[in-house]
């Protein structure tokens, strides 16, 4: 089997414009943003000897009083109406422990989730004694935020059919920041597959179901063998995905589409060797700004 | 047959360096995509590779959980092929214990853990090859390597170690001058504030010269903090720019 | 500043590591010339018109010696004539490798400001630094790469009109230098040229060509194994490693120490010039042992190399058989053969020139004053001159076809017999470093005027108003003691003990501090003294003289008038001395009942307290013993002895020194409780009691009966030994008991247990007294410094292995300042007896031996030893009885304490080696006495030197 073997090559460092190197609005922890007491001090910052110091190295930004600054990568911070993927850790009382991305593991309520039997049906001893019967470790979810914690950890909700256990597929871990918010994560792409582009960074590929089963309530999971044809758009994607995060691109349905299309004359996984990732990511950027513009 | 001559008549050290002048310093930020930060430093001849998971919910035992910040959990380590003589290093001896208390001990003092209570910070750093310095090493890329998970500190910490010859201060020691009988210390400074975060030293030393030496190490520190700077900056650039 | 770097690779024996280390590359190390303009060097060295007068370079240039040169030639380069010299580093460090006493010569020359010689850091340039290339050699590499930095200099000097000449002796070098078109010429080419001083010819040190032009073509020796086959050897067992000691009596016998694992060491015999091969005395060597059935014993034959009258190249086989004969008698000791030598340890050697027969021949043998070198030939010109003379010759080889080894002159030290001549040897030759001080050294003095600051009065406790005296024998300058007393308002006395407060000039680490380390005590010889600091030091501002403000470190005690101490302080401070006494005046002050002062009252107190201390001492065993010290009238112009005089002792002497001895104990339990790992200590081990077998045997046939059970016992015994109508019987058993004792040594309290001193009776002791002149009390004097938070420490004084290798340096110097002063008490003897002629004097025995009896005359305090056996005539019969012991000579019986008369005379037959010589006239033994007094000195000696 030929394998493709290559040593570790300088990576070329972008040309950065003059303007780009000095921006102000990049700070390193410790850089003081301002001395002006009148900002509010928000994320990535803190207060010493009264003047507005940055803890984290990011970029800087203001609404209106509030000072933030955002790093460039973190782990995910969740507010309310996020639409995440997460991974089932634990079963307790009551509820689920779900990990996120965030700093804290999530919580899905055994109240906060559709049973089957319809959303007036009463959860009674039983259904807690057959919760993992639901969802068990390693399970994958779909859920959206229902609350924030004051420690910080969510506690999600999977009160919609479109939520729920997640069947075949594949996931993607990704950097929440790259993922752009947009009113709707769930995206059938016209190339026939869909994905859940969770807010946390976690995104799922998947087949693109011919009708939702109603009444498994999202909890019935198909194990019909999925086409060939359908996986291998599947893993196309993926490495799309990997693409554009490894060269930071937003990521949304056009984003993903465009860069799809752009793969095309590639196969599947040569799109992973650096030369053809830059050319396919260069061209889903002209793309887009084509639209753009 | 004579000792090494740490410093010589003219001023120089046995690699060729005047007794302030650091070692040349190289990092990288951002070396693994699966981790939340990760760093790689040269200093000299020593290597570490740092790596940060966190904030995340405690693994293990729960009950080690503080309701009003992180827990900083850190493991220092050496590869088997770090030094001149091949060996294997069993995780947990007393010396990469010692380390990674150090290390520890070192960060709560500069990460605002109180900002994540009840979950834990994890910073693996390990040692590829050693050449005098592994704690400063060590706490330099793993200050990246926190920088680069988004984790906020109050400033970078940088260490330094310098010892102490024939009336001189020297500053980054190397192994030879480590081994060469000098009294060192360690030190870890957070350098806009001047805050110490940790000062270590196990030799004898009256303490009419700590002053000295620990001017020393601090100016030593400012110089690391000037490189991880620029390493910083060149990444955030890298970084932002990208994404537009 | 540009840094760069490349990886230097090194294995290191016990397999194979590769050991990476940096190298920084620099562009900002200076050319240190005047001339240059293109460096941005703040100060230089080198000199722009660099002119050394010669006539094969008649234009400025720098020299730059390469590494041999630098080795051989040191004693050339160190001629003020050579000026301008470049040293790279590589050359720097290759010396620092190879031969520790080179470096450090180097290190002062280049400290030297007169000499101009500039340190070019070539291995850290940019432009000069060259890596080992494959298949090259380090030692080719270094000379690539002072050839690449010669070349460098010399472009980068072109401009500025200079020259640059590379130095070498090898021919390779050279030859590869002049392809580059490098200046370059031998060493010996470049001084025969130099016009300014012709006689640093002689100084050169002979190259390999000249050495093959000596050398017949035969073979005479084995040749040595090289270096890594003499490793593997002593790692398989099949070689040992061992020190050379060749013996005294036989030039073809040497002993090999080998130092086995732990306390067991063994000794292999050498025979034969062949199988000693070319080895020299204190060399570090491998040899292989012989096999069992050529083991022999140590002959008793006693075989100088008279060589003088032998040809060089003579057949040595006679002689060896007759050392073989004598060897083969007995059982065999382990025998072998030297097979290569892992270090040479040779220094310079003081001894005499024999000249060559051949008159015109510039090639002479000399013999060394230590029998145990081998005679060196040397190459000189100035032969006529130096008969005659003490000289000193370095040796720079031995070729494997040479029958002696090759060296070169370096100095005269005068003509021989003569005082000055004999002092300069016997303190070379007992290893005294006696130079002048070096600049570098000097250079750490305080600048004068001195005078005490502000900042000094801070940190010292102000005693300028106490009467403080101090009491010292007559015409001494380093006066490091000084004392007071004074009635508290309780009633108590405060005594205050106050020592010149050296350490604060002498900081650890300097120069100067390392050359006192290094010299370790001042030698006191008769008329003269080698100091261990500067004089500035020594004489002046330590020197606690009266009526001047000086320095102290002071120790303080409250006493009760039974002298029992209430309150120990120490202190640094600043005291005014109101007198300096001598013995004599101060005794003569306190038998004065009229003197009322001040000064005279402290005395008196002192002495009392004195009296106290002493009295207890003595009751807790300490030991009073004796030994006969002399002291020379010396002529104050001709400085030759007119006068002997044994040492008279007042109440004043053990006043002081029952003080002394009292501050020293209370400093060392003080050191001792602060620094329990690292105090230096002073002990004096209890002898083992095999040791008193010869005190008791002579005591018992006196019928004294003498106790040793312990220190106090020995004490006791000895004062109430006595014999009627034979009033000296007592000093001489305490002499006899004397040499009984072990030697006192310091020590690290961290390395040993036993901190006993049996003479004093103390559990605990050290130096403090005398820091001007012991370095131990340096060292205790900042141990204390730092115990009371006046001073700083220095990782060395806490390092217990450091210090423990610093005492026994002190240990090494303090046995050798001894020797060194009793060989100049007994040179002076010799003078004395010279100007007298020959004397009768009476005498007692001291020591029965088999074949003598050692004399002692009490008149002079001299000691000798009477022959009665001898080679070249049939002696008389001996019995030898051990139990007694006695020696029964004929019909007369020798025992211990017999009173004899002996004539005294001086020998020098042998100019190296002259001695006293006794003989008997009384009792008349026949053919063994001689008659009277004054017969000519050549026929009473029984034997003339063999």
């Amino acid at each position: 089997m030929a394998l493709d073997m290559r040593l570790p090559t300088v990576r070329k460092t972008v040309s950065l414009s003059a303007s780009a190197f000095d921006r102000k609005d990049l700070v390193v922890p410790g850089d003081i943003i301002t001395s002006d007491t009148g900002f509010m001090r928000g994320h990535g910052t803190y207060v010493d000897e009264e003047k507005l110091t940055a803890s984290v190295a990011g970029e800087v930004q203001r609404v209106d009083k509030l000072i933030c600054v955002r790093p460039l990568k973190t782990r995910f911070n969740g507010e309310v109406g996020d639409v995440v993927v997460g991974r089932i850790t634990e079963v307790q009382q009551k509820r689920w422990k779900v990990e996120t991305n965030s700093r804290l593991d999530s919580v899905l309520l055994l109240s906060s989730v559709n049973l089957p039997g319809g959303e007036l049906r009463r959860r009674s001893a039983e259904d807690e004694l057959t919760m993992r019967e639901y969802l068990q470790e390693g399970d994958l979810i779909s859920a959206e935020v229902q609350s924030v914690f004051s420690d910080g950890a969510l506690s999600l909700h999977t009160r919609s059919l479109k939520y729920g256990k997640l069947g075949q597929g594949v996931l993607v871990q990704i950097s929440p920041s790259l993922i752009k918010r947009q009113k709707s994560h769930f995206h059938n792409l016209p190339c026939g597959a869909s994905v859940i582009l969770g807010n946390n960074g976690f995104v799922w590929l998947y087949p693109t179901l011919g009708q939702q089963e109603e009444e498994a309530g999202g909890f019935y999971t198909s194990l019909e063998p999925v086409s060939l044809s359908d996986r291998e758009v599947i893993s196309r994607l993926r490495n799309c995905l990997l693409a554009l995060a490894a060269h930071k691109v937003l990521l949304y349905d056009t984003s993903v589409l465009y860069c799809y299309e752009s793969s095309l004359q590639h196969s599947v996984k040569d799109i992973l060797k650096p030369e053809v990732m830059e050319e396919i990511v260069m061209l889903t950027q002209q793309k887009l700004l084509e639209q753009e513009g | 047959m004579a000792g090494l001559e740490l410093l010589s008549d003219q001023g120089y050290r046995l690699d060729g360096r005047k007794a302030t002048e650091l070692r040349k310093v190289q990092a990288r930020m951002g070396v693994f995509a699966q981790a939340d930060g990760s760093a790689y430093l040269e200093q000299g001849n020593t290597k570490a590779l740092a790596v940060v998971y966190g904030p995340h919910e405690i693994r293990g035992a729960r009950s080690r959980a503080l309701h009003d910040r992180a827990i900083i959990n850190c493991q220092y380590s050496m590869a088997t092929f770090s030094t001149a003589e091949r060996k294997r290093r069993p995780h947990g001896d007393r010396k990469s214990t010692e380390m990674s208390l150090h290390l520890k001990q070192t960060f709560e003092a500069a990460v605002l853990t109180q900002l994540y209570p009840r979950s834990q910070i994890d910073i693996y750093v390990k040692i590829l090859q050693s050449d005098g310095g592994n704690y400063s090493v060590c706490v330099n890329a793993a200050t990246l390597a926190v920088i680069d998970a988004g984790i906020p500190m109050r400033d970078y910490v940088c260490a330094c170690t310098v010892g102490f010859v024939d009336e001189t201060s020297l500053a980054d020691l190397c192994y030879a001058e480590e081994s060469g009988g000098v009294s060192s210390l360690a030190l870890a400074l957070l350098p806009r504030g001047g805050q110490i975060a940790l000062v270590q030293m196990d030799a004898r030393l009256h303490q009419d010269h700590l002053d000295t030496l620990i001017e020393a190490a601090m100016t030593a520190c400012k110089g690391v903090s000037k490189v991880l700077d620029q390493v910083v900056r060149q990444h955030l650039q890298e970084g932002s720019t990208l994404r537009e | 500043m540009l840094k760069s770097k490349t990886f230097v690779k090194k294995t290191r024996a016990g397999g194979v590591m590769k050991i990476v280390r940096e190298h920084y590359l620099r562009d900002d190390i200076w050319c240190g010339s005047e001339a240059c303009r293109e460096c941005k060097q703040e100060s230089t060295v080198l000199q722009a018109d660099a002119c050394i007068e010669s006539n094969l370079c008649p234009y400025p240039h720098y020299v730059v010696p390469d590494t041999n040169v630098v080795l051989h030639q040191i004693d050339v380069l160190e001629d003020p004539v050579i000026r301008n010299v470049i040293i790279l580093q590589t050359v720097l460090q290759e010396v620092r490798h190879r031969s520790a006493p080179v470096y450090k010569r180097l290190k002062d020359m280049i400290q030297a400001k007169e000499k101009l010689v500039y340190t070019f850091t070539n291995e850290h340039h940019r432009e000069t630094y060259i890596e080992r290339e494959q298949g090259e050699s380090a030692n080719d590499r270094n000379d690539r790469a002072i050839r690449v930095a010669v070349k460098w200099y010399s472009q980068h000097l072109k401009a500025d009109g200079l020259k640059v000449v590379l130095l070498t002796d090898d021919q390779g070098n050279k030859e590869k230098a002049e392809e580059n078109s490098l200046v370059v010429y031998k060493f010996d080419e470049y001084v025969k040229n130099l016009t300014a001083n012709p006689e640093l010819v002689d100084r050169l040190a002979l190259s390999k060509d000249d050495k093959a032009e000596i050398i017949s073509s035969k073979v005479l020796f084995p040749e040595h194994l090289p270096l890594s086959k003499i490793q593997s050897g002593i790692k398989s067992g099949t070689f040992l490693q061992g020190t050379f000691k060749a013996s005294r009596d036989n030039y073809l016998e040497a002993t090999v120490f080998v130092q086995g694992d732990g306390a067991e060491s063994t000794e292999v015999l050498i025979q034969g010039l062949q199988n000693l091969n070319r080895a020299v005395h204190q060399d570090v060597v491998a040899v292989q042992l012989l096999p069992r059935n050529q083991w022999v014993s140590p002959s008793s034959v006693v075989l100088q190399d008279d060589g003088a009258a032998k040809d060089d190249d003579m057949d040595e086989d006679e002689e060896e058989k007759a050392l073989r004969i004598s060897a083969a008698e007995a059982a065999g000791k382990p025998t072998g053969k030297i097979v290569g030598i892992i270090k040479r340890n040779w220094r310079p050697f003081c001894g005499m020139l024999n000249v060559s027969q051949i008159k015109e021949s510039t090639r002479h043998l000399f013999t060394p004053a230590d029998r145990r070198i081998p005679r060196i030939r040397i190459e000189t010109r100035q032969a006529s001159t130096l008969v005659g003379q003490r000289i000193m010759v370095a040796i720079d080889g031995w070729p494997k076809n040479s029958r002696y080894p090759n060296g070169h002159f370096v100095r005269s030290l005068g003509s021989a017999g003569e005082k000055g001549t004999e002092e300069a040897v016997l303190l070379l030759e007992h290893d005294v470093p006696h130079q002048a001080f070096s600049q570098n050294v000097l250079s750490f003095l305080p600048k004068m005027p001195w005078g005490i600051t502000p900042e000094d009065m801070v940190k010292r406790q102000d005693l300028r108003h106490l009467t403080v005296c101090s009491v010292d024998p007559p015409g001494c300058t380093d006066i490091d003691d000084a004392l007071h007393c004074r009635e508290l308002e309780n009633g108590n006395l405060e005594v205050g003990v106050h020592i010149a407060d050296v350490s604060h000039f002498i900081r650890p680490g300097n120069a100067l501090d390392k050359e006192a380390a290094n010299r370790g005590t001042t030698v006191y010889l008769c008329g003269k003294r080698i100091d261990m600091v500067p004089e500035l030091l020594s004489s002046n501002l330590c020197s606690l003289r009266s009526n001047v403000e000086r320095l102290a470190f002071s120790c303080i005690w409250e006493m009760n008038h039974n002298a029992e101490i209430l309150k120990t302080q120490f202190t640094k401070s600043v005291i005014n001395s109101k007198a300096s006494l001598t013995y004599a005046e101060a005794q003569m002050r306190i038998d004065d009942t009229n003197k009322k002062d001040d000064i005279t009252e402290s005395l008196r107190g002192l002495n009392k307290l004195a009296k106290i201390l002493k009295r207890k001492r003595i009751e807790n065993g300490a030991l009073t013993l004796s030994s006969l010290e002399v002291r020379f009238h010396i002529d104050s112009e001709t400085h030759d002895p007119i006068d002997l005089q044994t040492k008279e002792l007042m109440e004043t002497n053990s006043m002081v020194e029952e003080f002394m001895l009292l501050a020293n104990i209370s400093v060392a339990q003080k050191i001792y409780d602060e620094f329990p790992d690292c105090a230096l200590l002073r002990k004096h081990p209890a002898p083992p009691p095999s040791n008193y077998d010869i005190l008791l045997k002579a005591a018992k046939s006196m019928n004294v009966e003498i106790h040793t059970d312990s220190a106090k016992a020995l004490a006791d015994s000895l004062d109430v030994a006595k014999v009627d109508g034979f009033s000296y019987f007592n000093t001489l058993l305490r002499i006899l008991a004397t040499r009984c004792m072990m030697q006192a040594v310091y020590f690290c309290s961290g390395m040993d247990s036993d901190f006993h001193h049996y003479g004093l009776a103390s559990p605990i002791y050290t130096h403090f007294t005398s820091p001007i002149r012991r370095y131990a009390d340096i060292i205790v004097h900042r141990l204390l410094a730092v115990a009371i938070g006046a001073d700083i420490t220095y990782p060395d004084l806490m390092d217990k292995h450091k210090q423990s290798a610093l005492c026994n340096n002190l240990n090494y110097r303090h046995k050798m300042s001894q020797y060194a002063q009793r060989a100049s008490v007994a040179f002076h003897t010799q003078l004395f007896f010279k100007s007298r002629g020959i004397l009768n004097e009476e005498g007692f025995v001291l020591f029965v031996r088999k074949n003598a009896i050692i004399v002692l005359i009490p008149k002079f305090g001299l000691e000798g030893t009477v022959f009665f056996d001898s080679k070249d005539k049939a002696g008389p019969s001996l019995v030898f009885d051990e139990e007694g012991p006695t020696l029964k000579v004929e019909q007369t019986t020798f025992h211990i304490f017999d009173k004899v008369k002996v004539t005294i005379s001086l020998d020098d037959s042998n100019i190296q080696h002259q001695k006293i010589r006794m003989a008997l006239t009384e009792p008349v033994i026949p053919g063994v006495s001689v008659a009277a007094p004054d017969v000519e000195p050549q026929a009473k000696k029984p034997k003339v030197d063999h």
